[in-house]
């Protein structure tokens, strides 16, 4: 009970002073990772994907941590807004700039769409039925063939200044830092304080004066924007789109990636989405290597290394640690915002935040 | 002046008739009590009339205009403030974000531009933290203003809750059982803050009630339920003499021993040089069922008046 | 068209697919009435549960082919070790993953039950190897052979399962104490400890049904196919055997067999019917179809009782 009642006061530092440090840790996580890291052009494939799953990351938070909707079915915005921009861009011949609209009102259409199911079918058949939509969707949408060019693949070309491996990650940096900021916005706002007032407790949020339907298709929206023109950036970065990767595997690496990262944790989703874009890599190029290979030499089959490991974390994180490693992380991120550096934590987390009741510890 | 007119509410969920023709009205500046034996419609009467049902028949106009369909949310714009039974908040918020969060229809921004930072966005978020700040300030509150709701003992959670309906900018506050949890002393300042309150902010209340002080000492009218249909009206004073109410409340021992233990001199309804004040009503009927006809007559006698 | 014409056509539109629906179907109904199971006694969908089924697959086939160091086992006898190693896989899923949980959001336990999904399926690819192994049907030969329509004695054997584990799975439920228990346990833990009843112990039979009802679906399913790689068990049948179950209602047994064959029909009749250049995968179109009405109109199913 004492750490439930600890005074959670957002006192901002009384200093310049109490700033220095903070700001200093700030810039060399900066440095480190938007300088020094992409640099390398081998590794900016890898961060760049990074960065889309990161998008992606936040868009599932606005639904799932946020408004407590049980959408499992992103991969399908995801899939249609990579589908939509380069069949946009290869055979309608639509600017480029352009595709990325695209992508994101085809995404934000689907999402509407689910939004309105969330409406009348709540809790676990929401679950069930937006992962349904999410996987039949790989046999059946992703299949048409004036879509996916009679199965060889829709290609996506990115512009001439983009082929660059590096330039691109940091074009997909800049729809990443647009994305936080919508995020940001979102959290700071009557927007934000409607969507967590209504995952709550709905009927508190209507006496508020808040719209619940309206808010709840905003959410819907929101994220499927997002995820839609993530699905662009990474059909650019892919080359060519193609069913195989956007179904039920996708589905579930986009639970794992907001379930491991951490629901409502900004930071803590886009870890996940770096942890798991880097995750093969990590696997087969690293020290990890050995241990991989020694783990999985019978017969061996090294793409189920990466399903075992982050089934593993996502067992974990449910079982041991609820708020992922957004809440591992967070004694930092309270730190940097300006808040004191303290280890006790009294917030909601995990999968359970989304049914806004506490996981017994 | 009208501000409430509720005319033959009826409402049944299943085998159950919750509300029966049930008639009220609310005038202008009135604290009026909803009192009535547990189970006997009164929380559902607020929920019909604040939008949360939909009654199968009967009607509520505010303020002449009929709302009766209208959903909560629409309401809560038009001017109605609601506390529930259970607190209503958002218990992993902190307090001043539940202030906030309840000004959201008088936000002076809207989505679009909040999401971008547009327009006056920021202008507004601050005007909305001094206007929370006023009002934790008003209730004392303001020690538990960073902290989560849901670690709050529950009378401050009831305070607050009182609070954010006050954030919603109401005309007309419906509270249901304020007092709840509360001993006798908190109660009394209770009434003493809803007295205060009526005179600060122009409102008009419609308050479910149990303990019988408060009702006595704050309400200018009370209406009395039981099994969903309305048993009797009048003033407190009138309503506690009733014999059908005192036998709803279980034989004539509990409303005649609490009477004696409040003085007579705290009727401060009745002594009230408050301004804003409310006209007192015509002749209160002790009438289980109402009829539409008598009461056109007081009304044109108001108006003529 | 000619008289006989007509009805060959109608054997190749209607009756063969419907027949295949229901040999197909009966799996779906098999692997629901594992999920309606765990669903009557711990309110959850459990997403592992046709790779339940692929791990007593995988490990039948294992000693069957005498694979490694493992002897040659004769097959009747390998099935035995594939069920039971179902069974135990449910059980430790159990004991570690839904124990621990018991008091968290359902959904929590849900997204676990993935998680053990997708740990199933890597265990099964580094013991196994990636690609498909060829699993051979237990009962070969054809039952019914007839013009287009054809049953083999595997699809055969494969319906007279499922009649048989709903029938006593039904009666299980109706009659026996365990059964009671069990459905004690899921609405009201506490009070049923109160009355001596072991929650623990019935978690742990519960699952262990659950197991056992998915080993013999997987061994089935996967004889039936012939052909199965790591979760491809899960990636066939998962999705309709929830609709199956949520069709026939999600709370009763009698109602995944129901279910599963409604399902099954339906799909194989759409799958025949609606050719590939108009819409393709146009079975999971119509089953995704078919969830969302029942959801929206009649969420306990056809034979489920409204909660």
């Amino acid at each position: 009970m004492a750490v439930l009642e600890a005074t959670q006061t957002r006192a901002l530092p009384r200093t310049m002073l109490g700033w220095v440090p903070r700001l200093a840790v700030m810039a060399g996580l900066a440095y480190l990772l938007l300088v020094r890291m992409p640099l390398d052009e081998k590794f900016a494939p890898i961060y760049a994907d990074a960065a889309i799953y990161a998008i992606v990351g936040l868009s599932l938070n606005i639904v799932l941590g946020y408004t407590g909707q049980l959408s499992l079915g992103h991969n399908g915005f995801f899939g249609i807004g990579a589908f939509s921009a380069a069949y946009a861009l290869t055979v309608r011949e639509v600017p480029f700039a352009l595709t990325f609209v695209i992508a994101g009102a085809c995404g934000a259409l689907f999402a509407l769409v689910m939004g309105v199911v969330a409406l009348r079918i709540t809790g676990l058949y929401l679950a069930l039925i937006t992962l349904v939509f999410g996987i039949t969707l790989e046999n059946s949408l992703f299949e048409v063939s004036w879509l996916t060019n009679s199965g060889a693949g829709q290609p996506a070309n990115r512009p001439e200044w983009l082929y660059s491996d590096t330039r691109f990650f940091y074009f997909c940096l800049a729809f990443l830092a647009v994305a936080v900021y919508l995020d940001f916005m979102l959290l700071r706002t009557k927007s934000g304080r409607a969507l967590l007032a209504l995952k709550e407790n709905e009927r508190v949020a209507e006496a508020f004066g808040i719209n619940v339907t309206a808010f709840k298709l905003l959410a819907f929206v929101l994220s499927g924007t997002l995820a839609g023109v993530a699905g662009a950036l990474f059909a650019y970065r892919i080359g060519i789109v193609t069913a195989s990767g956007l179904g039920f595997n996708l589905a579930l690496l986009f639970v794992l990636l907001t379930v491991v990262g951490g629901l409502g944790s900004r930071v803590g989703v886009m870890l996940g989405g770096l942890l798991f874009a880097s995750l093969d890599y990590v696997l087969h190029e690293t020290w990890a290597h050995h241990v991989n290979d020694f783990v999985f030499r019978w017969d061996s089959a090294p793409q189920f290394a990466v399903g075992f490991l982050g089934a593993l974390g996502l067992l974990l994180t449910i079982v041991k640690y609820p708020g992922g490693i957004g809440q591992q992380i967070r004694p930092i991120t309270r730190w940097l915002a300006g808040g004191p550096f303290t280890l006790h934590d009294d917030r909601d987390s995990g999968p359970a935040a989304v049914e806004g009741s506490s996981v017994r510890a | 002046m009208s501000v409430l007119e509720v005319r033959d509410l009826s409402i049944r969920f299943g085998g159950l008739q919750a509300l029966s023709d049930l008639s009220l009205d609310v005038n202008e500046y009135e604290i009026v009590g909803l009192i009535g034996p547990n189970g006997a419609g009164k929380t559902t009467a607020f929920n019909c009339i604040t939008g949360f049902y939909t009654p199968n028949s009967g009607t509520v106009k505010y303020r002449g205009q009929d709302v009766t369909k209208a959903p909560p949310h629409v309401k809560a714009r038009m001017g109605f403030g609601r506390t529930f039974q259970n607190v209503g908040m958002v218990k992993s918020a902190t307090a001043l974000e539940n202030l906030k969060t309840a000004q959201h229809a008088k936000a002076p921004y809207d989505v679009a531009s909040g999401l971008f930072g547009f327009g006056k966005t920021w202008q507004g978020e601050r005007e909305m933290t001094e206007r929370a700040d006023a009002i934790l300030d008003l209730l004392g509150l303001q020690h538990i203003r960073d902290q989560r709701v849901g670690g709050q003992s529950y009378g401050t959670l009831k305070l607050l809750e009182l609070g954010c309906a006050l954030a919603t900018d109401p005309d007309v506050l419906l509270l249901d059982e304020p007092t709840s949890g509360m001993g006798p002393e908190e109660s009394d300042e209770l009434g003493e803050r809803l007295l205060l309150l009526r005179k600060e902010f122009a409102l008009t209340m419609l308050v479910i009630e149990h303990h019988v002080p408060l009702v006595l000492r704050v309400c200018d009218h009370v209406y009395v339920l039981n099994f969903g249909r309305l048993l009797a009206e009048g003033t407190p004073a009138e309503v506690q003499q009733h014999p059908e109410v005192v036998a709803a409340y279980l034989g004539g021992e509990a409303p005649e021993a609490l009477a004696a233990t409040v003085e007579p001199e705290q009727d401060l309804a009745a002594e009230a040089e408050v301004e804003p004040a409310p006209e007192p009503r015509k002749a209160p009927r002790k009438a289980a069922a109402r009829k539409a006809a008598p009461r056109k007559k007081a009304a044109a006698e108001k108006e003529t008046s | 068209m000619s008289a006989a014409a007509g009805a060959d056509l109608v054997a190749l539109e209607v009756m063969a697919p419907a027949v295949t629906g229901l040999v197909q179907g009966s799996v779906y109904g098999l692997l629901g009435l594992g999920l309606v199971l765990l669903y009557k006694s711990n309110r959850i969908f459990n997403f592992a549960q046709a790779e339940f089924g692929g791990v007593a697959a995988f490990t039948w086939i294992f000693f069957d082919t005498g694979k490694g160091f493992l002897p040659d086992t004769p097959t009747p006898v390998a099935v035995v070790i594939g069920i039971l190693m179902a069974v135990v896989v449910a059980l430790i899923t159990e004991r570690l993953v839904v124990r621990p949980l018991f008091n968290a959001p359902k959904i929590t336990v849900v997204v676990a039950t993935a998680g053990v999904l997708l740990l199933l399926i890597a265990v099964e690819g580094f013991l196994y190897g990636g690609e498909a192994g060829s699993f051979p049907a237990i009962f070969s030969g054809d039952a019914i052979n007839e013009g287009a329509i054809r049953v083999t004695n595997q699809g055969l054997a494969i319906i007279v399962a499922l009649l048989v584990l709903a029938v006593a799975s039904a009666l299980f439920f109706s009659r026996s104490r365990y059964g009671t228990a069990i459905l004690a346990v899921s609405q009201e833990a506490t009070a049923s400890r109160l009355v001596g009843i072991s929650v623990e112990r019935i978690s742990a039979l519960t699952w262990g049904l659950a197991g056992f009802l998915a080993g013999v679906a997987g061994i089935l399913l996967a004889g039936s196919i012939g052909l199965a790689a790591p979760g491809s068990l899960t990636g066939l049948a998962l999705v309709p055997a929830f609709t199956a179950a949520v069709f026939g209602g999600v709370t009763s047994m009698p109602g995944a067999l129901l279910g599963g064959v409604v399902i099954g029909v339906i799909e194989s009749l759409a799958t025949a019917n609606i050719p590939k250049e108009d819409l393709p995968g146009s079975g999971q179109v119509v089953l995704f179809v078919a969830l969302l009405l029942v959801l929206l109109v009649r969420p306990s199913g056809l034979l489920g009782k409204e909660t």
